[in-house]
């Protein structure tokens, strides 16, 4: 919500007063909506001191808390070249993000009740200081835009609790890096500098001489790439979890987690659940509703005396998708816009000119193609040359991978849903149809697979083959679709399957060496999952018991006997 | 411990299936410096058992002081590092390991790991170095890439290290790597071989066998020894002393493909291919190969059906199979099989029933 903006404020003078306490705000944002009520000059003293030195020597003063701070000055250093000239005023040009940013809790649109439960658990450690909670930390996740930062922030003020935020270094640039390692400087990866910051909020924890009770918000954790370094993150995390004695507030974005099963978007559920299994307390915000939007949209409609009917502010807040900040922009931009040319079109509902390009969800435009709607009287069409069974009615909708550019699904996916679902939408009797069916998701399957092109292009146009070939086989297959009716499209079960079958072979892979052989020589997995495992349960003998210790002991007992008589 | 385990000969001498390739090999370890090895041949041939006697042969009993370690591999790639997790089991004059657990990083496993291993020669008590064996199971599950790499290994190390490969089919394995081994096909013993190993092992056991009743288990064992020898001491536990029509359990995923055909054969309907896909996933989950389970799904099939359909069922499920190895996700293409199987079936029914 525009935090950027307002961190990077920074007096060109040094008068010293202004200079230390916007410093701070440069490293630890503050409660935006209490901004004015946070002491900022609380221990001016000191800050000053470590100021001065900082910027030559960090890590000479003694005070944790300070270093701490400092160390994230260094990360802020960036920042300082985008210097605002103080005292500009930008009332008109502000954004609305930051102009209608909630100040109450009343006026979150959030869920009551997630707010109150986030409520409750920082009042559980701030107001009565127990400290008999073995867990100080929360994990909040959602969409973007749904108001997950906004929330604590307000919580905090209303707590009259300071906000301290690990604030993202800035990344650095490749030629930036080339400059850097000429003059002798080592790059340090954004996950190094967030262990490190972890590492001294253990150690040390905040100790500050302000009365105020704070709260740790960590809101961008590092990207990491790869399993390593998910593992790093995830140890650094759970470190803290375990460790760290002060409030401390996570979030984390989960993007479109439903729509792929992709190698990042598992990363962030395997870390959520790890965070979890470490005691962190975690609660999901959904998407805001449509209803709280338009709600909030008209509201600052009034206060910006703007005439928009409800059904532009319901169209606007629709198009959002539950994120509030993206339909506040939106409604910003359309008042710049002037309204002048056709406000008519926002009517249609269906072409934005602004606001999220997702015209369509996948979910839509698996509901088209699944429902398979035709023409009902046959327009005869010019080539008759079509034996009859080959022949199907127009379609009613665009071209399918028209609908398939406007979902932008990936191949894979379309694919697979459109195997957990298409079942469903062929009548009772048409196996013949749903042989047809899937005979052509085994084709769009073979395409997927068909990796030998280290070409990109040449792997796009067979991506897209693939996803052409799944949608219009299932288009083409599905005769006589069932009459329109309510049905739910379901999420792969497939993916479920994948995840625990690799679960399963990990564990087989792991006890590999415990079946059969007595352990002297490894099994081939499909033996054991075939051989060893059923017959194991017959005898009922764990894998573990077939290897013994004891048992390799007696083995060599009573091996000369066997010798002999064999 | 089981039979299985607890009577695998021990030694080349001893074995009772193949005297002839045994022969050969305590000759070729006996009487010169042994080449690489390539051991291939199907499922429960005793091609394990073979190299583990011929390690003890090589190397006497110190073969089968084993550790096993589940050791973390730093690789060196260019510009990035690798981590590599790998279970080993070691001897101090062997290694054995599965290169195909590490994925797709496999070849990684063949260059780095195996020139480590190849390095550090052991001392025999002469003082002289000899050579390391390396045992590589499954190498036909090995990505193309890594069976490029092997080659060169191969011919790099051959002064320190043999290798012993293991593998089902040899088709899987290129050309290049197979020239450079001594081939050893090792067969699915015959029906009346795993009746003599059965009929030894239940004269130690001190089993009364009524007669034929080996024959049964071997017949139902599709030759394969491991197999065999495993129902045959599933049977001893379920009902003794034997009577020759005991049943002789099937392992439970067969059941489970058992009951798989006969929902097939019972209604031919989308909502029954549902129910199928639900249970291949079932059988999926439990890491049944995907050519296993199409394979007995045929078999379960044919026996319940008219000769007349037996050739077209049969093309119809040896061209998904083949479908299922280009592709990516088994059950697309078995599920394909079983649609087809329900609509050939289907129609078979309506033109003989009306």
């Amino acid at each position: 919500m525009g935090k950027r903006a307002t961190i990077v404020l920074s007096s060109s003078d040094d008068d010293d007063k202004d200079f230390a306490a916007e410093s701070i705000l440069k490293y630890f944002k503050k409660p935006k909506a209490g901004a004015a009520s946070v002491p900022r000059t609380s221990s001016k003293g000191s800050k000053k001191a470590r100021i001065s030195s900082s910027r030559s020597h960090p890590g000479k003063t003694g005070n944790p808390f300070d270093e701490m701070k400092m160390f994230c000055e260094d990360f802020g250093e960036g920042f300082t070249g985008f210097k605002v000239p103080p005292g500009h005023k930008r009332d008109d040009k502000e954004l609305w993000v930051d102009k209608y940013k909630p100040r109450s809790l009343l006026d979150l649109s959030v869920h009551k009740k997630k707010v109150e439960e986030v409520k409750l658990w920082l009042e559980e450690r701030i107001i009565t200081k127990n400290n008999n909670h073995y867990n100080h930390v929360l994990v909040i996740s959602g969409q973007p835009g749904v108001g997950k930062s906004a929330t604590v922030h307000t919580i905090a003020s209303h707590l009259g609790a300071t906000v301290y935020e690990w604030n993202t270094p800035t990344p650095t640039i490749w030629q930036e890096h080339l400059h850097t390692t000429n003059a002798g400087l080592r790059y340090m990866s954004k996950l190094d500098e967030f262990e490190i910051f972890v590492d001294k909020i253990r150690k040390y924890g905040l100790i500050s001489s302000q009365k105020k009770p704070f709260i740790i918000l960590i809101d961008d954790l590092p990207v990491t790439n790869g399993k390593i370094s998910l593992a790093r993150l995830q140890r650094c995390l759970n470190l803290l979890v375990q460790s760290v004695c002060i409030p401390t507030v996570i979030l984390i974005t989960d993007y479109g987690k439903t729509e792929t099963s992709d190698f990042t978007s598992r990363c962030w559920e395997e870390l959520q659940t790890s965070l979890q299994n470490a005691g962190a307390c975690k609660i999901g915000f959904n998407p805001i509703t449509v209803n709280s939007i338009s709600k909030m949209l008209s509201k600052i409609c009034k206060q910006e005396k703007l005439k928009l009917t409800s059904n532009q502010i319901d169209s606007i807040a629709k198009a959002s998708g539950g994120d509030i900040r993206n339909a506040i922009t939106s409604l910003q931009y359309y008042n710049l816009k002037g309204i002048s040319d056709n406000s008519s079109h926002l009517d249609d509902g269906c072409c934005l000119t602004f606001g999220r390009d997702e015209t369509l969800s996948l979910f839509h435009a698996l509901g088209k193609f699944l429902h398979n709607k035709r023409e009902t009287e046959n327009m005869i069409t010019s080539d008759t040359s079509l034996k009859e069974e080959f022949t199907r009615l127009p379609m009613k909708m665009d071209v399918p991978e028209r609908v398939l550019g406007q979902a932008h699904g990936q191949a894979r996916t379309i694919a697979d849903f459109l195997h957990e679902n298409v079942i469903d939408f062929v009548e009772e009797e048409g196996i013949d149809d749903a042989y047809v069916v899937a005979s052509y998701l085994s084709d769009a399957d073979t395409l997927l697979a068909g990796g030998r092109f280290s070409n990109y292009e040449a792997k796009n146009l067979i991506q897209s083959t693939a996803a052409s070939v799944a949608v219009r086989g299932v288009m083409f297959g599905n005769r006589y679709p069932l009459s329109s009716r309510w049905h739910a499209i379901r999420r792969p079960s497939l993916w479920q399957v994948e995840q625990s079958q690799w679960r399963n072979k990990k564990e087989m892979v792991g006890q590999r060496c415990y079946y059969g052989y007595n352990g002297v020589s490894l099994s081939d997995l499909s033996v054991i999952a075939t051989e060893w495992k059923p017959v194991s349960k017959w005898l009922s003998v764990g894998g573990n018991e077939l290897l013994d210790l004891d048992h390799s002991q007696e083995l060599c007992d009573d091996e000369d006997e066997i010798e002999e008589d064999w | 411990m089981l039979w299985v385990d607890k009577y695998r000969p021990k030694s080349l001498d001893k074995v009772l299936v193949h005297e002839d390739i045994a022969q050969n090999l305590k000759k070729l370890v006996t009487e010169q410096d042994c080449p690489h090895l390539l051991f291939y041949g199907p499922s429960g041939s005793g091609k394990k058992t073979l190299i583990m006697a011929l390690l003890r042969q090589m190397f006497g009993a110190g073969a089968e002081k084993v550790k096993v370690e589940n050791k973390n591999w730093k690789v060196d790639a260019g510009s990035r590092t690798i981590d590599l997790e790998l279970t080993t089991l070691s001897s101090t004059n062997h290694v054995e390991l599965n290169p195909s657990d590490a994925g797709f990083q496999d070849r990684y496993v063949v260059q780095e790991i195996i020139k480590e291993m190849a390095k550090n020669r052991p001392i025999d008590t002469k003082g002289k170095k000899t050579f390391k064996v390396l045992v590589l199971n499954e190498v036909d599950k090995l990505s193309r890439e890594a069976q490029h790499s092997l080659r060169r290994t191969m011919e790099k190390y051959s002064a320190s290290c043999r290798l012993i490969l293991c593998c089902d089919s040899s088709s899987k394995v290129t050309e290049a790597v197979r020239s450079r081994c001594l081939n050893i096909r090792v067969n699915a013993p015959k029906e009346d071989q795993i009746v003599k190993v059965l009929e030894f092992i239940g004269k130690k056991e001190g089993l009364q066998l009524p007669p034929g009743f080996a024959a049964r288990i071997a017949e139902k064992s599709g030759r394969s020894l491991r197999r065999a020898i495993l129902s045959f001491e599933t049977c001893r536990v379920k009902q003794y002393p034997f009577t020759n029509n005991q049943v002789i359990p099937p392992m439970d995923w067969e059941e489970y493909v058992c009951e798989i055909a006969a929902d097939i054969m019972k209604e031919q309907s989308p909502k029954r291919l549902f129910q199928v896909r639900g249970k291949l996933y079932e059988l999926l989950v439990n890491c049944i190969p995907p050519e296993v389970i199409l394979k007995r799904l045929l078999l379960e099939l044919l026996k319940k059906l008219d000769s007349e359909l037996k050739h077209e069922v049969c093309h119809w499920a040896a061209y998904y199979e083949h479908r299922m190895r280009l592709g990516q996700k088994a059950i697309f293409h078995i599920e394909a099989f079983v649609a087809k199987f329900m609509s050939i079936y289907k129609g078979f029914l309506i033109a003989t029933f009306g």
